[in-house]
């Protein structure tokens, strides 16, 4: 797309990613409100709101410091009467699951949607969590788009269903659904001019509590039993006519992977598309299962659907046979793709596969092995991969357990690094390094980056010195949340709106630890000894190492006009030392197969100068300073 | 419509998503179907990325294994990486450029009295004729500096692209679709980058 597509607010198709159709179904759809902490794959969400509302200046747009805050954030402007919207990764939702199973009781008042993306195959995740027992264990509606184009016309059904029911909508996504592009048909912005409400108008009860609370969960059922009466008659349900006593019942992204499979195979099935996954809409199905010998059920993740089908089989009595992944005939880890549904498709109906996957995954693995790997790793320039290479050195020889965070320094965990022992999730550094210090004789070290300081570390780190604890911290800071997109984070001095920018040092000194030490994470040689000196100190002690995301910092000068000089490695000087290199492992060095000197990429590199200080014999210089 | 599948694989920074927009696009404003499964995720520049252009009446957003039409590699390595996806006889356009990742780099470093090689061009090549002998390799970063802008190595892998048989998007769609999602200030240089690739495959 093009931004100015985005924003036109007349009807139009244009080619979207399934996050910008999200974002522009919620500006159709009236959103006044909007609050997000970013987590992939939902980030682009928060992007595209962000720049839509500093076109639209009727949106309040939030970077929120964590996903419970950004929920509440939206509960609140939607008991106040104005539609809001949310949206959060599958283990964003765990850190807003507090409010999130008290919103199921009180409901809400104007359109609230929650947009949750799961992430089967873990690609940039801890966990394969299934977001979809939220719903039914939260008692809210669910949906579950399977491209762009339904992800538009389910948030704008959402915001409708959410506002008719009182109820916050669940819209659950993965991650081949947030990051599908495809043409959208997108309607007209009509925006109502924003002006506040008074409470006594739109006033509601939102507590809970004893005979409140199950007054009110009885109240949440009796919604989801008209919700589905609705949902049975839904058009995002749909049974896709075939032949046969065998059919598929499928949602999300496997329904896709499902219509291709059945090209290929020249199969004509029948196949009933969930898009309302709770509640199950019982009816539907039944109709479905009623003349059908056998179901094979088709999801990733947990066998969610296929139980609740078992379920309803049951109770219809109808003698179905189910396949799926309580029958061993479909795996439960990992995501799908076309080849898995040929493959559990061609043995139930005997069909010969035109392409033997099996056979051209096995060839390429061995014509593979001659490619070394390419993990992510730290871009060039970054911050970190100076106070990693200090914090390496430091530790050297030492007994030591690195007890790491969420943020781009998980990476610490992959080759060549191996420098993790613990990584759990957003804050936990702090706690499992509270548990750990009082039990163990290692020096207890945990890493943790700016914006999941805010996020989650901040109760453990208070813990920590309320209980005279004693270990230390390393607070990377960024100034951005750098691994999502570089959105801002409190620290940050941008924003939506005007923002005021919370220093870590204070917070960290106002908390009452004593020893804190501050420092430029590019001044690696000299950081060596500082830390060593500070790991020996007694209790909570917390190293601040500042450098902005290179990224974010590049971008700023590329719109800025401030020229990015690379440096340059000379060749009558470069002695093939490598202190440039080893330890460092940037992806702008490289080595010269005949000189066997060093070597940099001058579109990679962007100048940090770390490589530079790093050399003994000063064979690295900007290559500004040839210029002059 | 006929299907056609595009991978594009590279190395992150290198301008691959904005490639699968302009495809993507393209296809868009000519009304065929078309979906990509992109690969966003990590924000960090330097690992292997790769992205799934799918034309015409297909449903999902990945290619399935030994389907893709053509891969378009920005880097050499990256060619060979997602191999299991082209079909057999399919097409590789791809940048002669070896970008060695750490990786590779840091056992060379760390046992210098071997003095272990990295892998070259040539090597890939052999493995990749395994597959197919339609290979159309450029130096793609010298080729953008002729354009005026090393930032456009994708455009002119897609400018020997769309000179293949069967390739879907005609010259002037592509250009429209360029015109549209590059900065604007970088659209001649992208043109030309366009017109530099198409030449060169044709040579």
């Amino acid at each position: 797309m093009s931004f100015q597509d985005l924003i036109d607010p007349k009807p139009k198709k244009v080619f979207l990613l399934a996050n910008e159709a999200i974002a522009r179904a919620a500006l159709e759809s009236d959103v006044k409100v909007a609050a997000f902490y970013p987590g992939s794959p939902t980030s682009e969400i928060l992007d595209t709101m962000y720049l839509l509302s500093g076109k639209y200046d009727d949106i309040k747009m939030e970077v929120s410091i964590n996903e419970k805050v950004a929920l509440e954030t939206v509960a609140g402007a939607s008991m106040g009467g104005f539609r809001s919207l949310t949206s959060m990764k599958s283990v964003g939702l765990n850190v807003a699951s507090d409010t999130f199973y008290t919103l199921g009781y009180t409901g809400v008042n104007a359109g609230c949607v929650l947009v949750v993306a799961d992430d089967p195959h873990a690609h940039s995740s801890q966990s394969e969590q299934d977001g979809r027992y939220f719903a039914q264990t939260g008692h809210v509606p669910m949906l579950e788009p399977s491209t762009p184009e339904e992800a538009y016309q389910m948030i704008k059904y959402a915001f409708n269903l959410s506002e008719k029911f009182k109820i916050l909508a669940l819209v659950r996504t993965s991650t081949r659904v947030n990051h599908q592009y495809a043409p959208v048909n997108i309607g007209e912005v009509k925006r109502r001019p924003f002006i506040k409400n008074k409470w006594n108008d739109v006033k509601g009860k939102y507590f809970t509590l004893s005979d409140t609370a199950r007054r009110l969960k009885s109240e949440a059922i009796e919604k989801l039993i008209k919700i589905e009466e609705d949902f049975n008659s839904l058009q995002f349900n749909k049974i896709i006519d075939g032949e046969g006593k065998v059919g598929v019942i499928t949602s999300g992204v496997s329904f896709l992977y499902t219509l291709d499979a059945l090209d290929n195979l020249n199969l004509k099935i029948p196949v009933l598309k969930l898009g309302t996954t709770y509640p199950i809409p019982k009816k539907l199905v039944s109709t479905f299962i009623k003349n059908l010998d056998k179901i094979i059920v088709i999801e990733e993740l947990l066998p969610y659907l296929e139980q609740h089908i078992k379920i309803i089989a049951k109770d219809s009595d109808c003698g179905l046979e189910i396949f799926g992944k309580e029958t061993g005939h479909l795996p439960y880890v990992g995501e799908y793709n076309v080849s898995i549904v040929i493959d559990v498709l061609s043995k139930i109906f005997e069909k010969n596969i035109k392409i033997n996957y099996k056979e051209i995954l096995k060839r390429s693995e061995e014509l593979k092995k001659v490619i070394p790997k390419r993990f992510p790793v730290f871009c060039a320039g970054c911050p970190h991969r100076s106070t990693l290479w200090s914090l390496q050195q430091a530790v050297k020889g030492t007994n030591f357990v690195l007890n790491n965070d969420i943020g781009c320094y998980s990476m610490l965990q992959l080759e060549p690094y191996n420098l993790t022992d613990m990584m759990l999730c957003m804050g936990a550094s702090q706690g499992i390094s509270s548990g750990m210090q009082h039990v163990l004789n290692d020096k207890i070290i945990s890493l943790v980056g700016d914006s999941t300081f805010f996020h989650a570390a901040l109760p453990g780190l208070i813990n920590a010195i309320h209980n005279q604890h004693d270990y230390t911290v390393f607070i990377l800071d960024n100034s951005v949340t750098a691994m999502t997109g570089q959105q801002p984070n409190p620290g940050s001095d941008f924003g939506p709106n005007k923002v005021v920018e919370i220093d870590i040092e204070s917070v960290v000194r106002g908390i009452g630890v004593q020893n804190i030490l501050s420092i430029n994470a590019y001044d690696l040689k000299n950081n060596v000894e500082l830390i060593k000196q500070f790991l020996d100190k007694e209790g909570v002690k917390v190293i601040i190492s500042h450098g902005p995301c290179a990224l974010y910092n590049d971008r700023k000068k590329r719109a800025s006009g401030v020229p990015i000089i690379p440096n340059k490695v000379s060749s009558e000087a470069c002695k093939t030392i490598y202190a440039c290199v080893r330890d460092f492992y940037c992806p702008a060095i490289e080595l010269n197969m005949d000189t066997r000197q060093t070597e940099i990429q001058l579109d990679v590199c962007n100048g940090c100068m770390s490589c530079a200080k790093l050399c003994p014999v000063t064979a690295i210089k900007s290559v500004g300073s040839e210029l002059k | 419509m006929k299907s056609y599948n595009i991978l594009l694989t590279g190395v992150g920074g290198q301008g691959l998503m904005l490639l699968s927009q302009i495809l993507g696009d393209a296809c868009t404003s000519k009304d065929y179907p078309v979906v990509v499964g992109a690969q966003h995720g990590l924000a960090q520049r330097s690992g292997s990325i790769s992205a799934h252009v799918r034309m015409g009446d297909v449903y999902s957003p990945l290619i399935p294994y030994g389907s893709a039409d053509m891969i378009i590699a920005m880097e050499g390595m990256e060619a060979l990486r997602y191999i299991e996806y082209l079909k057999e006889g399919g097409v590789i356009v791809m940048n002669s450029r070896i970008m060695h990742p750490p990786l590779e780099t840091a056992p060379i470093v760390k046992n210098r009295q071997e003095k272990k090689e990295y892998i070259t061009i040539d090597q890939i090549f052999q493995q990749l004729k395994k597959v197919t002998n339609k290979i159309i390799s450029l130096d793609a970063n010298l080729l953008a500096l002729e354009a005026g802008n090393p930032r456009t190595e994708n455009i002119v892998l897609l400018g020997a692209a769309s000179t293949q048989k069967d390739f879907p998007l005609d010259s002037e769609t592509l250009t429209n679709a360029i015109k549209r999602n590059v900065p604007e200030k970088t659209i001649e240089a992208n043109l030309k980058a366009l017109e530099i690739g198409r030449r060169q495959a044709e040579i």
